[in-house]
């Protein structure tokens, strides 16, 4: 087996332990981010859109700089999108013939991922991240995480429900009372089509999306026009033309001897193919023996895509859902749109949210979930919690870890329950005890923070909720065990949210007047709590006379 | 209406064989029967050397002991080869301080005498909706004796449809099916006060052994349809751990919990709960059993027995 295919084959590994590591409890010892963090479009874009190099990681940088002496060896051994495409393409093609004439198309084709990436750098330039659309390893951190996982844990839980019978029989405790949570996810069928689309391209050409698309390996392209060490051609060669046939992502040019090295993803498949050992990779310093980029030629092309990024900024920020303008943000806002904990004020969450669908994956309550076109496109696919799936569990701090951009701080636990997501209101017209007279009082049982208290009130039979803003996280405990179906007779709204970008949420939650505390009879002496007044006036909430 | 015949006929099926196993009982050891079976006496049997209540105060463990010895011992509700659950609640991700959740100490005590009993399996089953803390500290303490055991139950697929056709207005609903399959059903519950239900102990503690509970609330009395789901799901053996008591602001807490380092037990779940109504003082008051409305319901529909001044109680101290 080629070195390239170990290497290739080791950090795909990697990539998925660390997605599988990106789960509450975080266990994992090296951040679970690490292979975002290489992404070059996610640094730059990012750092252009938010002006700042703050929160992000700089692996990309090293990658670029070994980039410029060994080409784009990240394309076909780093990069997990790249194995994907490889693998896709083997079963895709697997029928067709192996090898192909290069593409009429081919050359203009090319330029398209220096478009893309220049669209993206555009919009960053006004200020929106577009990051998103393409950046190759958020989009298969969003396959893996969000697909391929999921649809695991299905098939798991079925065997499981399979399984089961047997395990009981045999006393296997640990199989037969096993239990796997299986995590949904809207826009699911969006999801699935666009990778079936991106995998399925393989029918024209291997690669495609890495010659083609890929604004990252637009990036690495820039950096490896000529690299240090690269392909060599001998005299030997016979000029039979199995390289040019074999290059995944044709490279080499209408004669053997020329490699586009900007297109060259060090793969060394010419090197195995080639029946006469004529061809090499070697160290031949700076020396030009090359094609020229294909880039350099459409000046006016590059002028017109950097452009119509610019151009797509302005759109996002004359969009009626921009977060970019101040003007009556808080009338317009979706009323689901409730941001994770920690999350960074909405525009800055926005340019540095690249919706890899990390902090989804790690959700543990499954409550994290993408939004659709509710807060315009350059919200698209950003994550919000949602109480109807789950609540966001009190002591859990794990989408903030998980963040390759700091668009959600990573706060410590102590911090994050001090980070207030919205406020909960209550539905009077749907609640049980309010409009029913039922002697419900679930929200109050399951709110973490005791934000919930319930009171006879006059012309009221039972006792009715009343929510203590200053107490309430927007946690959606309430809204998610809400026995009053959709909607829920409480109901989370992004009000009051605790957004900052800096400093402590705990400090600013005091200033505003806030005491977000998880209940626990342990911390404080019985005497704290006072009995309630009921002599003569009444009886204790549940009883009766 | 019947949405799946099988698990049903089954549940049926089980019942009829512990009705069969009771008659045995009563032709063999009338004494013992009486105490088992006070549930299906009309009037306590004043021969009876055992008492239909049983209160022990002590440390949480070895008061559960005691109280079971005194209401006649484990084996005359778990006989060999028994299949056991046992009910407590483990509800949230609390520690026994807080007095939301049973006392692992109860449970490991419990299900050490099952065993002792010869049941041939022992399961501890809750739906806390979550794994919860409490569970993971109840198998923690359990797994001394056996591991796997406890186990909180939150995946629809370990639940089964079943008919309550002893019930009034709450008819279906589904049950785990290990409870459906169980001889024995112990409830283990903490004592504790209700907001909804003035306090949540035995019969009310039915509602963790099913999957949708939302509809008790949306869609009936609930009271009535926790009587209606005890009718069905309804314990041969209730410990009540009043070791540490939530006298107000239950079930979540916090409030003011009052230490009773007390235990009590019967062969009657309403008996159980009407007992431990009576002997604690909720939100600083004394309340009658029939004050709890799914007590009294309980009562009324023969489902057990709230008038604890004419049932023998039998105290113990250890």
């Amino acid at each position: 087996m080629r070195f390239q295919r170990v290497v290739q084959f080791i950090s795909f590994i990697s990539f998925i332990v660390l997605l599988w590591l990106a789960a509450f409890p975080l266990v994992s010892p090296v951040p679970v981010d690490v292979f975002l963090g290489l992404d070059p479009v996610i640094f730059w874009g990012t750092a252009l859109s938010t002006r700042s190099f703050a929160s992000l990681i700089w692996f990309s940088l090293i990658v670029l700089a070994f980039t410029v002496f060994i080409g784009r060896f990240f394309c076909s051994t780093i990069c997990p999108m790249g194995a994907t495409i490889d693998f896709t393409d083997r079963l895709i093609r697997s029928k067709q013939k192996k090898t192909v004439q290069q593409p009429t198309h081919a050359k203009s084709l090319k330029y398209l991922k220096y478009q893309l990436l220049l669209v993206i750098l555009g919009s960053a330039l006004m200020g929106v991240s577009l990051v998103f659309i393409a950046s190759p390893i958020s989009l298969i951190t969003h396959f893996y995480g969000l697909i391929i996982h999921p649809a695991l844990c299905l098939i798991a839980d079925k065997l499981l429900i399979i399984a089961r019978p047997v395990a009981d029989y045999f006393d296997i405790t640990s199989l037969s009372y096993a239990q796997i949570a299986v995590p949904n996810f809207a826009l699911q069928w969006f999801s699935a089509i666009l990778f079936v689309l991106i995998f399925a391209c393989a029918v024209w050409t291997p690669r495609f999306w890495c010659r083609y698309l890929c604004p990252s390996g637009a990036i690495f392209a820039l950096f490896s026009v000529n690299p240090f060490w690269k392909r060599q051609v001998s005299e030997e060669c016979i000029q039979c033309g199995r390289c040019q046939k074999h290059c995944p992502m044709s490279a080499i040019g209408e004669h053997p001897f020329e490699t586009e090295h900007s297109e060259c993803i060090v793969c060394e498949t010419c090197v195995k193919v080639c029946p006469v050992n004529a061809v090499s990779f070697t160290c031949t310093g700076f020396k030009k023996t090359t094609l020229s980029p294909a880039f350099s030629k459409s000046r006016r092309k590059f002028i017109w895509a950097g452009a119509s990024g610019v151009g797509a900024g302005i759109v996002s920020l004359t969009d009626m859902k921009s977060f970019h303008q101040d003007s009556a943000i808080a009338k317009i806002i979706p009323p689901e749109l409730i941001r994770p904990p920690g999350a960074l004020p909405e525009k800055d969450f926005l340019a540095r949210c690249v919706r890899c669908g990390e902090c989804m994956k790690a959700c543990p309550s499954n409550t994290l979930q993408p939004i659709g076109l509710a807060a315009g496109f350059s919200a698209f696919f950003s994550p919000k919690i949602t109480p109807g799936r789950g609540p966001c569990e009190s002591l859990c701090n794990v989408c903030g870890h998980v963040c390759p951009t700091g668009a959600i701080r990573p706060l410590p636990v102590e911090e994050k329950i001090w980070a207030k997501m919205g406020t909960a209101h209550i539905l009077k017209h749907k609640c049980l005890a309010w409009e029913f007279n039922k002697k419900c009082m679930v929200c109050d049982e399951v709110c973490p923070y005791n934000a919930i208290e319930f009171k006879v009130t006059p012309g009221s039979s039972v006792a009715v909720p009343f929510i203590n803003e200053s107490k309430c996280s927007g946690c959606g405990f309430c809204e998610h065990f809400c026995p009053v179906h959709a909607n829920a007779a409480i109901m989370v709204e992004p009000m009051g949210a605790l957004r900052i970008e800096q400093g402590s949420h705990r400090e600013k939650a005091k200033q505003m007047g806030l005491s977000l505390q998880i209940k626990k009879a342990r911390d404080e002496a019985p005497e704290a709590y006072p009995l309630p007044e009921y002599d003569g006036q009444g009886l204790p909430p549940g009883f009766t006379e | 209406m019947k949405i799946n015949s099988s698990p049903d006929s089954k549940w049926k099926e089980s019942r009829l064989n512990r009705r069969e196993f009771l008659k045995t009982q009563l032709k063999g050891a009338m004494w013992m029967a009486a105490g088992a079976s006070g549930i299906l006496m009309p009037k306590p049997v004043i021969a009876s050397a055992l008492p239909d209540v049983g209160v022990a105060k002590g440390a949480p463990g070895p008061a559960t002991r005691a109280v079971v010895e005194l209401i006649g011992g484990m084996k005359t509700f778990v006989k060999k080869g028994s299949r056991v659950v046992i009910k407590p609640n483990m509800s949230f991700n609390h520690t026994p301080e807080e007095a939301t959740t049973t006392h692992p100490e109860v449970v490991k005590e419990l299900v050490a005498m099952c065993l002792e009993a010869g049941a041939s399996r022992v399961r501890v089953l809750d739906n806390p909706f979550t794994q919860t803390l409490a569970a993971k500290n109840t198998e923690k303490v359990c797994s001394v004796i056996k591991k796997g055991m406890v186990h909180a139950i939150v995946d629809s697929s370990f639940y089964k449809p079943v008919e309550i056709t002893t019930g009034r207005k709450f008819k279906n609903t589904d049950v785990m099916q290990d409870v459906l399959e169980a001889d024995v059903l112990i409830a283990a519950p903490v004592a504790k006060s209700h907001s909804s239900t003035g306090v949540s102990l035995s019969i009310k503690g039915m509602m963790g052994l099913i999957w949708d509970r939302e509809t008790m609330h949306r869609d009936y009395d609930l009271s009535q349809a926790i009587v209606d789901l005890s009718s069905l799901l309804k314990p041969q053996l209730a410990i009540v751990d009043a070791t540490r008591v939530l006298t107000t602001n239950g079930p979540f807490g916090p409030g003011k919990v009052v230490k009773m380092d007390t235990v009590v037990a019967s062969g009657d779940m309403v008996a159980a709960d009407a007992k431990t109504v009576q002997m604690c003082k909720w939100y600083g008051r004394r309340f009658a059993p029939r004050q709890i409305k799914h007590i009294r319901y309980a009562h009324e529909q023969g489902l057990g027995r709230m008038d604890i001044e004419n049932l023998s109680v039998k105290r113990i101290d250890v």
